[in-house]
């Protein structure tokens, strides 16, 4: 047996860690080693503070109700929407690709290519769908065909997407006459899936502009694209469609909101190129909103400061948004109607009052167009240029508006919250100030920090929006903090001076005593009675400053009446016609006392004030 | 009915809406506690919670085999890394605040503290100051080794299991544990 048992081997013993011989090994060793089994005592009792944790912990009803809502909720908001497995895509991509690269080894000329590909296309539509026949004329359409276009549009299961392409009347020569709205011509082309998403949350009017790039697979023809907003906010009339590539060979013809089918529109659009060509759509939603707070980290010094913005957003639209880039608006949003109002509307425009003979439903080939929408549009054709950047705070001033791009791009499903970063700016010089004002915060030093938003502290890209800050202070080198208190900012121009309120103050102390008080100077009417007299007053203040730090500390006294003079040895500065103010520096724990005596006239001996001043 | 996880995760993936309410409450406690350990702190936790049983019930599909707790603590291990990564966790203390006035779920100690007799409130403070002590010394474990640690001693979970949950081999799980421990060794508080 060898000498004494290691650590490594004692700690392998009491969790069992060691093999079975080993394990048998050592029991024995330390049958026979009290010094062994004194060491493995020792450390023991050090795991045993591990039992410090063991406490037992209970999930609350209401996190279990959160997890269930939060799973239960993107099926029951998907009830009309499509599923695209993910087999078909990758099949057809394998087929499109496989296609492609057998056209290309068998044909030797461009025309056979074309054809090839031509042939791709369509053995894609064959995948993705049942195929139905062709209707060019709208005569024979009834409701019995409706219906199931509508069951059609209604697939099980778990889906990816809202949109879908629905083709029409695909042809060599594209017919002039565009084709009724497509009750029972469905065809699907592809099922685009959502590229780029951004969105522009213009929260004090609960409204977000979604900007979507998507790819949609066109045949040369007519094409209709169907979108649908069962269970969210989204405000159909506010459904814009335009192609990103190949604008002068397509044609967004019209939006249709067939009354019999709910919460759907559908786009006809006129192509006179067959592929993939990139969409962009955009529309207003409801229910994602933002709000700002921030987190202040003092130096040990308290001489700097950094700041942190943070905007948490939420989302409530009935939607799930991936990997989207986040835009925010500060500033007020005036809008005419209410979005999450216009989106619960069972018509997009109200009840239809125009039925035509054979689909019972109308088209609408403008939306109408609203003053604020242009406003908000012309904010987002500065955005639309640009292409998504990851991982940058770009900020823009739009006329009286601000825009904030959060760093990079997140995800935020529907229901959940997502904390982003907006601000990061490190050394901010600040100013420690204290405070002392009985009529406002009655008889206690209020801290404050203070900055200001310019460059000089370097801050002033940007306005700063509302939001609780809190903040902190470095307590070690370590990096350890300490909580110094909170408040809430309201907006912060730019080259705007800022005083954070961090409530009152322990460590600096104001201690005002009235010394001495007298009346003085009566006058008296032609009766005797008293017309005029002067209160004269001597306080004595004391600054006591226990921290470690130099302070500044600012006084204002007020003296109840515009009628007033003061003789003291230290400077003030009148701040209004009844209050007075002092500012002092005071080193680190250091006291400093003065006084003044304050003069009020009253009655006739106002007028005395008057001619002195 | 045959109330196995296997069972209710394949009812859940049939659209029984019981089913994943009822695996929820079968492993809330365990993933709950497993979370708050792996985070230290408990409102980082209720968010990872929430995002485990997410991805669980998008995942559910993909569930094959016979070990659901496994798999479960698996997502939860790579839910509680993920989200380590993204809020490196930042140390406040309050100056206002008293020792250890909360406890682990957040709720105030003190008046319950208070109406006991037998509170002591000097060994409270110190135990709760060894209590941080722990917790400090476990978050300052590597997140593999820290998933280990919580997974075998306080979750209890055999050393072959936690191999199955962290993707690892035997060898490989009483290595991390052996660290971990070595590195406790040297900094938790004697009690």
């Amino acid at each position: 047996m060898k000498n004494h048992l290691t650590e490594r081997e004692l700690i392998e013993y009491q969790f069992k860690l060691a093999p079975e011989a080993r394990m048998k090994e050592t029991a024995e060793h330390l049958q026979g080693c009290g010094e062994c089994r004194e060491h493995l005592e020792k450390l023991q009792r050090k795991f045993a503070a591990l039992d410090l944790l063991r406490e037992e912990t209970k999930i609350s009803e209401d996190l279990i109700s959160r997890v269930i809502e939060q799973t239960e909720q993107p099926l029951r908001t998907r009830v009309v929407r499509f599923k695209k497995p993910v087999w078909i895509s990758s099949a057809a991509a394998v087929l499109l690709v496989g296609l492609l690269l057998v056209a290309a080894q068998l044909s030797k000329d461009g025309t056979k290519k074309r054809e090839a590909a031509k042939e791709t296309i369509l053995a894609e539509e064959k995948i993705v769908l049942a195929s139905k026949p062709e209707i060019t004329s709208v005569r024979g359409l009834d409701k019995d065909v409706v219906k199931k276009t509508t069951f059609a549009m209604a697939p099980k299961g778990k889906v990816a997407d809202r949109y879908v392409a629905v083709g029409g009347a695909a042809a060599a020569a594209i017919a002039e006459q565009a084709p009724f709205a497509p009750a029972g011509a469905i065809e699907l082309v592809t099922l685009p899936r959502r590229d780029k998403v951004q969105l522009t949350i213009y929260n004090s009017a609960d409204l977000t502009l979604v900007r979507e790039r998507r790819n949609l697979t066109l045949k040369k023809g007519w094409n209709w694209l169907q979108f649908m907003w069962a269970n969210t906010l989204i405000d159909p009339t506010s459904l814009s469609l335009e192609p990103l590539a190949q604008g002068d060979k397509i044609d967004i013809q019209q939006l249709v909101f067939p009354a019999s089918l709910r919460e759907l529109g559908r786009w006809l659009i006129r192509s006179e190129v067959s592929g993939q060509v990139p969409f962009e759509i955009t529309y207003f939603t409801s229910g994602l909103s933002w709000r700002a707070f921030y987190m202040g980290t003092l130096s040990q010094d308290e001489k700097t400061m950094r700041l942190s913005g943070y905007v948490r957003v939420g989302n409530n639209s009935g939607e799930d948004y991936e990997k989207a880039q986040t835009r925010l608006i500060v500033g007020q949003v005036h809008i005419l109607d209410e979005i999450a109002e216009l989106a619960k509307r069972q018509y997009p425009y109200n009840e239809p009052v125009e039925f035509d003979a054979y689909g019972g439903f109308r088209a609408l080939e403008e939306k109408p167009e609203r003053l604020d929408e242009k406003l908000i549009y012309a904010y987002a054709e500065k955005e639309l240029d640009t292409e998504l950047r990851r991982k940058e705070i770009v900020k823009e001033g739009l006329s009286e508006y601000f825009l904030y791009t959060i760093e990079g791009t997140e995800t935020i499903p529907n229901q959940w919250g997502k904390r982003l970063l907006s601000l990061d700016a490190a050394d901010i010089e600040v100013e420690s100030l204290y405070k002392y004002d009985e009529q406002r915060w009655g008889e206690q030093t209020i801290r404050f920090v203070k900055f200001a938003n310019d460059e000089e502290h370097n801050l002033g890209q940007t306005p700063i929006p509302d939001g609780d800050v809190k903040i902190y202070s470095q307590a070690d080198s370590e990096g350890y903090l300490s909580y110094v208190g909170g408040t809430n900012i309201k907006y912060i121009p730019v080259d705007e001076e800022v005083e954070l309120n961090l409530g009152p103050a322990r460590l600096v102390g104001v201690e005002p005593k009235m010394m001495d008080f007298k009346t003085d100077n009566f006058m008296f009417d032609t009766k005797g009675n008293v017309a005029g007299w002067d209160q004269i007053r001597t306080w004595k203040i004391e600054i006591t400053n226990t921290r470690t730090l130099a302070i500044e500390v600012e006084i204002t006294r007020g003296f109840g009446t515009a009628y007033w003079t003061m003789q003291t040895d230290i400077a003030y500065e009148k701040y209004d016609a009844t209050h007075a103010r002092f500012k002092l520096n005071l080193e680190p724990r250091k006291k400093q006392v003065f006084e003044y005596t304050v003069t009020t006239y009253h009655g006739v001996r106002e007028e005395n004030w008057i001619r002195q001043n | 009915m045959d109330n196995t996880d296997e069972s209710l995760i394949e009812a859940h993936c049939k659209g029984d809406p019981m089913a994943f309410s009822e695996l929820v409450r079968r492993y809330g406690d365990g993933i709950l506690g497993y979370l708050m350990r792996m985070s230290g702190n408990h409102h980082q936790a209720e968010d990872l919670f929430q995002e485990t049983f997410k991805r669980v019930h998008e995942k559910a599909h993909t569930f094959r085999g016979s070990q659901f707790k496994s798999w479960l603590f698996t997502i939860a291990t790579n839910v509680a890394i993920d989200g380590l990564r993204r809020h490196r966790r930042m140390r406040v203390i309050s100056l206002n605040q008293k020792l250890d006035c909360t406890d682990r779920n957040g709720e105030e100690l003190g008046a319950v503290a208070l109406a006991d007799d037998s509170y002591e409130p000097l060994q409270e403070a110190a135990k709760a100051e060894q209590a941080q002590q722990v917790r400090e010394a476990i978050e300052s474990l590597p997140a593999r080794q820290r998933a280990t640690l919580v997974l075998a001693y306080y979750q209890q979970i055999s050393y072959p299991e936690v191999a199955k949950v962290l993707g690892c081999s035997l060898g490989t799980v009483k290595t991390q544990m052996y660290r971990a421990l070595r590195t406790l060794a040297q900094k938790l508080p004697d009690v």
